[in-house]
């Protein structure tokens, strides 16, 4: 926009930030563009130390790179925004559902004759009408609409009412009478591995052995034997407690069937599409009498991205009674609904070889599901492979397993899966580094694996900012003079992490090949765009993010684009919202689109003005020869060229992964386009007397590619921050010795409020990545991952004691802390010894590698030409032969031996058992 | 009382008649007489602005400002503001206007899935209407009884002061509507509302 747009609140009403539409832009003329936001690689003065991204030439300076606010929030900040429960439809029902108040129990009977003679009850809905499975994962459908035969946990929905007010409502669910035959419940998910006389579900055929196992993994890969042989070793046994989503806003839907007799259901969702295809199969109609309406999401996170099935309820009743049906949650049933962070115990060990190299990471993982699988088969993936990078190591061992026990369901919470085995690994490496006394952050700079490389598991990994990472937070937090040189009682942690930017392969994979994302474009007479996409705005500002990319390729101010992303009927089908996919694939998908009528409206220009076609760049609502701005056409006279005897153009572009990964069994798992880095310090003050920690700052640097949008990226960090500093310091479902959910509200689930959070510094590292949208990758997720190592990290250079039980609330540390002062004999806290580095001489092996790999990375990222390079170079591997094709010791097995067998760890144990369809069972 | 007697818990019909001023226009209708504020604003009034959280003072999505103060109001009995003035989110903008809250909560990043917006800036505006110079620790402590889940905060904070910024400039200059600013500028982008 031109130096005479008007800025800041005192803009007068009804002016329009910019001059009129195709007018030719914010100036009259045309000059020469500006070259700072040109690349160099195209003759500008925009600095790529990274290297060219396929998306450069499409840079008009309009939009990528600029803090935008989001483009709905001025629906919000006025109230105008509607949530679930603000969808009000006339002659609207209110439904509510009867819970289980039984962890696990046989349903014998259910009256329902009494509730429906109150009057005002319009309909009663059980179970048994309703059989079919649902389930967000195609192969692990195990959740009805209302419970069948079983409920399985207390909250677990057991029946369902319409009527015309809420008290009516509530009143009816008291008048329902069950006969439940109460079970056995299985709470310890240490015992749900073993056989049971009522496993939780019966998957058939693929059922393993009697237990309640839902998912078990097995995973060896490079040289298993030789990280025995190491110079230190760090072993710890993990408990991490669950966490919950704490969105806002409690679920609601309101379902209504139309006259046309198709459903419109409007709900908070993540992931429309997967509803949408759930839905068809429960009402057993097909998906076209079906429109999904997302209404805007008062917070997800992951929580609201299965199909639930209350939303199955609402369509079911609403189709009964002929009249919309709205049912909200209060906060307990949120709770009981749950799909949080999975509770998990974790063992994890990591070895050091003589020259201060990661030789091996043996990683057990037991992860509590709760009563259904929802992403479990993921999730146990994740627990694994989503901590085999940054780092080059030698040899991983995993197993994990995922258990049904008689609790709330877990399920996909921001860093899926990767969140607690990061934070034992990252705390494992700062135990190593104090073992071998070298400095953790030399450590970790010495042991990156190089852009553009193959980790230990096959997934390829294109740009690392890592190392800029790491660089920054030391450099900005003052690193070398404050760890391991504070007093008792306050310290400094580093963590790091990485991420996917989408997952490589869908939920729902067809043999069709459908691309991940797809995006179309109209553009009419009048100049805006209007872009319909599926992706789920959920806050997180993905509207935004697809309205900058078209305005950036087609060179207009982002008030002309309109974002039509709520309904299934209008939108081309989207994977939705969820493992950090929306920015890399939608973006790409609706810059391919852009490029279509960029493609119109240049052949257009080319038309009127006679010059060369690609000669032409466009600027700032115009369209000109890049040498001679003064040959040139408005967008708005292009653009009615290029519609003579058409109409209106229209686009599609779509955004599929490239083939990628490996073949063996669950090689998929933990596959992306592109990886996210990132690493952050905290300081943290401890109270050595009472076990108090306090965070005082955090600084946090995130490779995000490229930050299309810097505002919402530190929106992102700064929100990841006080997300996972509710996990590591307070927030915590508690579950009773008899299972009962203790905190199911949020005055006893602890959120941070603004007193606990810290000053966080976000600082954006872009390494700009040769697939994403301009370079850029995920900032959603991975942005979680490291605060809660830096936090751990900084509370054992603060008071010497090494966590590993998540949340560290005052009385664990407390605990803690008095055990060390009978350990070491003092006579208070205060008298603790304080952690020390005094630097052998692998410091210097260290350092110099890590400055040797600097070079080499360097190279290596702008190096076109560049060789393979597999995980394991550092290990004498041939760096370019795939391990699959090395003949030494190097392995890949997936499934245990006899050995293992004899002496199993945790998890590991679940593979004691044999699947059924192994014994020949009848299914 | 015997185990299988029912007792109904729909409360009798106690209809009162109730009347305030909401959004400085007279709202009157006949309500239960233990009706809650938050439902009567919702349900009744239509101010769908007012969220509903936890329904236990806990996460401060329903505040709104009653005679000046804010309060939450599902903790708050209809009949407790009988006769007030009451100001939801819906009544921050005048006209077309926003207030200087409303626009730097947007243009700071203060709001992300907006669920809490409208409490935390019904909070800061009771806050800013007394004190336009707030330290950033009147500004936290005014604020710690709304829980938000995606900023982190620190974007909040900051919105706040551009927004009292705002203010102690406007309340130098004469013109006092000066401090707001057009809501639809150019052409709305979002599709939000159809």
């Amino acid at each position: 926009m031109g130096d005479e747009q008007m800025k800041g609140y005192r803009q007068q009403p009804g002016k329009l930030p910019f001059k009129k539409p195709g007018s030719g832009g914010g100036k009259p003329f045309s000059e020469l563009r500006d070259l700072d936001f040109i690349p160099e690689s195209l003759d500008g003065r925009l600095a790529q130390p990274h290297g060219e991204n396929r998306h450069d030439y499409l840079l008009t300076g309009s939009s990528i790179g600029r803090r935008t606010p989001m483009i709905d929030d001025r629906w919000k900040v006025t109230g105008q925004a509607k949530y679930g429960d603000d969808i009000r439809l006339s002659g609207e029902l209110i439904g509510r559902i009867l819970r289980s108040p039984h962890h696990y129990a046989k349903i014998r009977a259910i009256d329902t004759s009494v509730a429906e003679a109150l009057p005002g009850v319009e309909y009663v809905l059980c179970g048994q009408g309703h059989k079919t499975l649902f389930g967000v994962l195609p192969v692990t459908k195990d959740e009805h609409a209302l419970a069948v035969e079983k409920v399985r946990h207390v909250g677990d929905l057991v029946a369902a009412v319409a009527a015309v007010d809420e008290a009516t409502a509530l009143e009816a669910l008291r008048l329902i009478k069950v006969d439940y035959e109460v079970l056995e419940p299985v709470h310890d998910m240490r015992k749900a591995i073993d056989d049971s006389e009522h496993p939780i579900h019966d998957r058939g055929k693929y059922h393993i052995g009697e237990s309640n196992v839902q998912k078990r993994v097995f995973q060896e890969f490079g040289n298993i034997s030789a990280m025995k042989d190491s110079l230190a070793t760090s072993a710890a046994k993990w408990k991490f407690a669950g966490v919950n989503h704490g969105f806002t806003e409690p679920h609601a839907v309101v379902a209504h069937w139309d006259p046309s007799g198709r459903l419109t259901l409007y709900t908070p969702q993540q992931v429309p599409h997967y509803l949408h295809r759930a839905l068809a199969d429960v009402l057993d109609v097909p998906m076209h009498q079906i429109n999904v309406y997302r209404t805007f999401v008062g917070g997800g996170f992951g929580g609201k991205s299965d199909p639930f099935p209350h939303e199955m309820c609402a369509a079911i009743m609403a189709r009964e009674t002929g009249k919309p049906v709205r049912i909200t949650f209060d906060r307990e049933e949120v709770f009981w609904t749950n799909r949080g962070r999975h509770p998990s115990l974790l063992e994890m060990v990591l070895h050091a070889d003589q020259q201060g190299r990661i030789s091996g990471i043996e990683t057990d993982a037991l992860i509590d599901g709760g009563a259904f699988a929802s992403f479990g088969h993921v999730t146990t993936y994740y627990n694994g492979v989503l901590h085999t990078a940054p780092y080059e190591i030698g040899a991983f061992h995993y197993t994990g397993a995922r258990v049904w026990t008689n609790k709330p369901a877990s399920g996909a919470m921001r860093g899926h899966g990767a969140v607690n085995s990061r934070c034992a690994v990252e705390s494992g490496i700062d135990d190593l580094c104090d073992r071998l006394q070298v400095d953790p952050i030399t450590f970790r700079l010495a042991n990156l694996l190089p852009p553009h490389s193959t980790t230990i598991t096959g997934f390829r990994v294109t740009s690392i900012g890592m190392r800029e990472c790491l660089e920054r937070v030391r450099d900005a937090s003052g690193w070398v003079e404050k760890f391991r040189k504070m007093p008792l009682g306050r310290g400094i942690g580093i963590g790091c992490g990485f991420f996917i930017s989408g997952s490589g392969l869908p939920i729902h994979w067809d043999p069709n090949k459908f691309p991940h994302a797809t995006v179309h474009l109209k553009v009419d007479m009048d100049g805006g765009v209007v872009v319909h996409t599926g992706a789920a705005e959920i806050g997180q500002g993905s509207d935004t993010v697809v309205a900058q990319s078209v305005a950036e390729v087609l060179g207009l101010p982002i008030e002309m684009i309109r974002i039509k992303s709520r309904e299934t009927d209008t939108s081309p089908v989207d994977l939705g919202s969820y493992s950090s996919r929306v920015t890399f694939m939608n973006a790409n998908a609706a810059i391919s689109a852009a490029m279509v009528i960029r493609a119109d409206l240049l052949a257009a220009a080319a038309e009127i003005t006679a010059a060369d076609e690609k000669m032409l760049v466009i600027g700032d609502r115009r369209i000109y020869v890049k040498r001679d701005p003064a040959v040139g056409v408005s967008y708005l006279e292009a653009l009615h060229k290029a519609l003579e005897d058409r109409g209106a153009l229209v686009s599609s572009g779509s955004y599929r992964t490239p083939p990628m990964g490996k073949s063996h069994k669950g090689a998929a798992a933990g596959l992306a386009p592109a990886y996210s880095f990132s690493a952050y310090v905290a300081e943290v003050e401890v109270d050595m007397e009472t076990g108090q920690s306090k965070v005082i700052e955090v600084w946090a640097a995130h490779d995000c590619g490229r930050a299309l949008n810097p505002l919402a990226v530190e929106g992102q960090i700064i929100g990841s921050c006080h997300m996972g500093l509710g996990q590591v310091l307070s927030e915590e479902m508690v579950y009773g010795r008899t299972g009962h959910l203790r905190n199911a509200n949020l005055l006893e689930y602890k959120i941070p409020t603004v007193h606990e959070m810290p000053k966080v510094t976000p600082i954006i590292v872009e390494s700009n990545d040769p697939e994403g949208p301009f370079g850029a990758k995920e900032a959603g997720e991975g942005p979680l991952l490291p605060i809660l190592p830096a936090v751990v990290n900084a509370i054992y250079d603060a008071s010497g004691i090494r966590v590993n039980e998540l949340p560290v609330t005052p009385d664990r540390l407390f605990r803690s802390i008095e055990k060390k002062i009978k350990a070491e004999e003092v006579d208070n806290a205060l008298q603790l010894p304080n952690p020390n580095l005094q630097y052998s001489d692998l410091q210097n092996v260290v350092e110099a590698r890590a400055l040797d790999h600097g070079k080499r990375d360097d190279e290596r990222q702008l190096d076109v030409e560049r060789e393979p390079y597999h995980n394991g170079a550092l290990f004498g591997l041939d760096p370019a032969i795939a391990p699959e094709e090395q003949t030494t010791d190097w392995v890949i097995s997936l499934t245990p031996d006899e050995d293992y067998l004899a002496d199993p760890r945790l998890a590991g144990s679940a593979w004691k058992h044999t699947e059924r369809r192994h014994m020949g069972g009848e299914n | 009382m015997a185990a299988d007697e029912h007792v109904s818990m729909i409360p009798a019909a106690s209809k009162v008649g109730w009347s305030a001023e909401v959004n400085g226009r007279g709202f009157g209708d006949e309500i239960e007489s233990g009706a809650i504020l938050l439902d009567v604003l919702r349900d009744q009034v239509g101010t769908l602005g007012v969220k509903r959280g936890c329904d236990m003072g806990t996460c401060g999505c329903c505040t709104v400002i009653i005679d000046g103060v804010a309060r939450l109001s599902c903790l708050t009995l209809a009949g407790e503001a009988e006769g007030c003035e009451i100001t939801t989110v819906e009544g921050l903008a005048t006209g077309h206007h926003l207030a200087p809250i409303q626009e730097m909560f947007s243009e700071c990043g203060g709001s992300q899935c907006g669920f809490c917006t409208p409490g935390f800036l019904l909070t800061s505006a009771a806050l800013l209407a007394k004190n336009d110079s707030p330290s950033d620790s009147e500004v936290k402590s005014a604020i710690d009884g709304n829980l938000c889940r995606c900023t982190g905060y620190q974007q909040i904070v900051e919105s706040i002061q551009a927004a009292a910024e705002i203010l102690r400039s406007d309340a130098k200059s004469k013109d006092g509507t000066a401090a707001q600013m057009d809501p639809h500028p150019g052409l709305g982008a979002g599709d939000a509302g159809e």
